[in-house]
């Protein structure tokens, strides 16, 4: 949420699949639309023809369709040179996780973002784990944010359990982006608080470990924040919390009472552009 | 018309779109002040400058997604792999990316791409391994091979402007070996058609690349036995222009399809699968495949010679349909 609060609408955001929703809720996609999407409804965006994880491409939103990790990263590169071509001061926000910055193609995409100055900010989502590998096993160095200096543009490591945190280490990498200074790549450190997949039970992480980050939970930290910063009260917060849950479960019953996709959707016909 | 050879026409029509089209950007290894490899791209940063001819790290993968995402963007890239042999490294890109986003997108986005890149033995017998028949294999792309200056210029135009990823492979060896007229100005040729290039009726030979001059060839001198070999130049392998090839075989009976890549799983395999489903009854004989066996490309001069499909090789099958 934080990498992607405070864009211009018109920005080009690739949101990584763990958590595109938020993003793509903030960029005004219909919230029924995009559960119908993760349930392969015909009212999803991709009217059941991609993973759950795209959106509505017209609100400058990089669609994910790709079965892989990392070549995400070179679509947003060619979306921050298609906008530095045409002189715009529009930029390009990705995010990916930490396993992916272990493949090839983040550091293609970092060098040639690099090279060419491109206004991209690189956000990488560090969960510390790769399905069941925690990073100490996979990621050599121990930093994503310390890849950045090889490339000589700014790396820069958040708690990403911080909203605020994180949303002002973004923009100022979107200003310095928009300003034509080039890409940042930044880290937000988090966790994944669930399995890898519905039914993963994570059973590969320590319950200690668990417990430690359950106690970081950016959510009731932010909410913390906003009540120190006298910005809410306790009776806004829970009002809030109502108002989204009711949306929530609005947007749920919509999304599993709409049409599966019929043959219409199936478009043979449609492979190629006309 | 001018008289152009084959890279001379493919530069041409990249030179014309960008003059046409400002949203048209080129990019490649070596595509700046050094004009290409071979010569592939002679002129054009002298002409367009360094916006717009792009000199790029050796970062296939990445090219190729910036090709991908400028495109979803609005403009009209067309990125250089300076050999086919080079795909395997961007593959995620073409198969995973640019084929897909136009369908699974429920077809909002769309991806006007055109990857160019150079196949075959040529001169300099480097990176002659033809991996085409894989991306034909991927629904989402258009894949072509023109056999002559007038294709190589009006395929390029046509697949600058086509909303599709367009895989255009160039033949190395017919780079510089064949200069014919072409057109100027505004010139296209269609990306989803096969070209009777030589009228017969005894047998069809249909043959991409290189093997459409070697069939032409081959038919040339049986002309002399009276014998009329009818020479269809694939030139766009997906899709494929199903109608013009069992147009011809309805009307020969006989097929020989010749391709410089392996037989084995080749293209040539779905040309013969389409005639034997639809046409088998119209067939006086088997269908015989010309192309490369089953092993690496080698690359000395006289191994090469021996292993590669020649004209040696399209005589033989031509003669064995024509027996049969």
């Amino acid at each position: 949420m934080g990498s992607f609060y405070g864009l211009r609408e018109d920005d080009v955001i690739a949101a990584h699949y763990r958590g595109p929703f938020i993003a793509y809720y903030m960029r005004g996609a219909d919230l029924s639309r995009l559960v119908g999407q993760a349930l392969g409804k015909a009212t999803g965006y991709a009217q059941g023809r991609a993973l759950g994880f795209t959106g509505p491409v017209e609100r400058h939103i990089l669609p994910w369709v790709a079965g892989d990790l990392g070549t995400s990263l070179g679509v947003a590169v060619g979306a921050a040179l298609g906008l530095q071509y045409e002189g715009s001061e529009r930029v390009a926000v990705v995010t990916f996780g930490d396993g992916t910055s272990n493949r090839g193609d983040f550091h293609e995409a970092v060098n040639l973002a690099a090279v060419w100055k491109l206004p991209v900010v690189f956000v990488c989502q560090h969960n510390q784990y790769s399905i069941s590998l925690h990073a100490s096993q996979v990621l050599a160095g121990g930093s994503v944010a310390a890849r950045a200096a090889g490339y000589g543009i700014p790396g820069l490591a958040v708690d990403g359990n911080d909203v605020l945190a994180v949303q002002g280490a973004v923009g100022a990498a979107v200003g310095r982006a928009r300003g034509g200074e080039g890409p940042s790549l930044i880290e937000a450190l988090t966790y994944r608080l669930g399995g890898h997949w519905a039914a993963d039970p994570g059973g590969y992480r320590r319950e200690a470990e668990l417990q430690e980050w359950r106690a970081r939970d950016p959510i009731p930290r932010l909410e913390g924040a906003l009540r120190a910063a006298g910005e809410v009260d306790q009776g806004a917060v829970e009002r809030l919390w109502e108002g989204a849950r009711a949306e929530v479960a609005a947007a749920v019953s919509a999304a599993q009472a709409a049409p599966e996709p019929d043959v219409a959707a199936l478009g043979l016909d449609e492979a190629l552009a006309r | 018309m001018s008289r152009l050879t084959y890279v001379e026409a493919l530069v041409a029509g990249i030179r014309d779109e960008m003059r046409r089209d400002p949203d048209v950007f080129f990019m490649g290894q070596d595509v700046g002040p050094m004009g290409g490899a071979m010569g592939g791209a002679m002129g054009l940063y002298q002409e367009f400058g360094p916006r717009r001819v792009r000199d790029t790290p050796i970062s296939e993968s990445a090219m190729v997604g910036a090709a991908v995402g400028a495109a979803l963007v609005g403009k009209r890239p067309i990125v250089e792999i300076s050999f086919g042999e080079f795909l395997p490294t961007c593959m995620n890109q073409i198969v995973l990316q640019a084929a897909n986003l136009h369908y699974m997108t429920a077809g909002v986005a769309s991806v006007p791409l055109v990857l160019r890149t150079r196949i075959g033995d040529g001169p300099y017998r480097g990176h002659p391994q033809c991996y085409e028949a894989w991306f034909a294999h991927v629904p989402g792309l258009r894949v072509v091979m023109p056999s002559t200056p007038q294709d190589a210029k009006g395929m390029m135009v046509a697949a600058i402007r086509d909303p599709n990823p367009v895989l255009f492979f160039e033949h190395m060896f017919l780079y510089h070996a064949v200069r014919d007229d072409v057109p100027e100005g505004d010139y296209t040729t269609p990306l989803d058609r096969a070209f009777v290039r030589r009228e017969g009726r005894d047998v069809t030979v249909a043959a991409t690349g290189w093997m459409v001059h070697r069939a032409l060839s081959v038919a040339e001198g049986l002309a002399g036995e009276g014998i009329e070999v009818e020479v269809v130049d694939l030139a766009a392998l997906a899709p494929l222009d199903r109608a013009t090839l069992t147009e011809s075989v309805k009307k020969t009976a006989r097929l020989v399809v010749a391709h410089e890549a392996w037989k084995v799983g080749g293209f040539g395999a779905e040309v013969a699968s389409e005639v034997a489903e639809t046409c088998f009854y119209d067939l006086d004989a088997p269908i015989v495949r010309v192309g490369a066996p089953q092993a690496p490309v080698p690359v000395s001069k006289p191994l090469r010679d021996l292993f590669l499909p020649n004209e040696g090789d399209v005589l033989a099958a031509v003669r064995r349909v024509l027996a049969a």
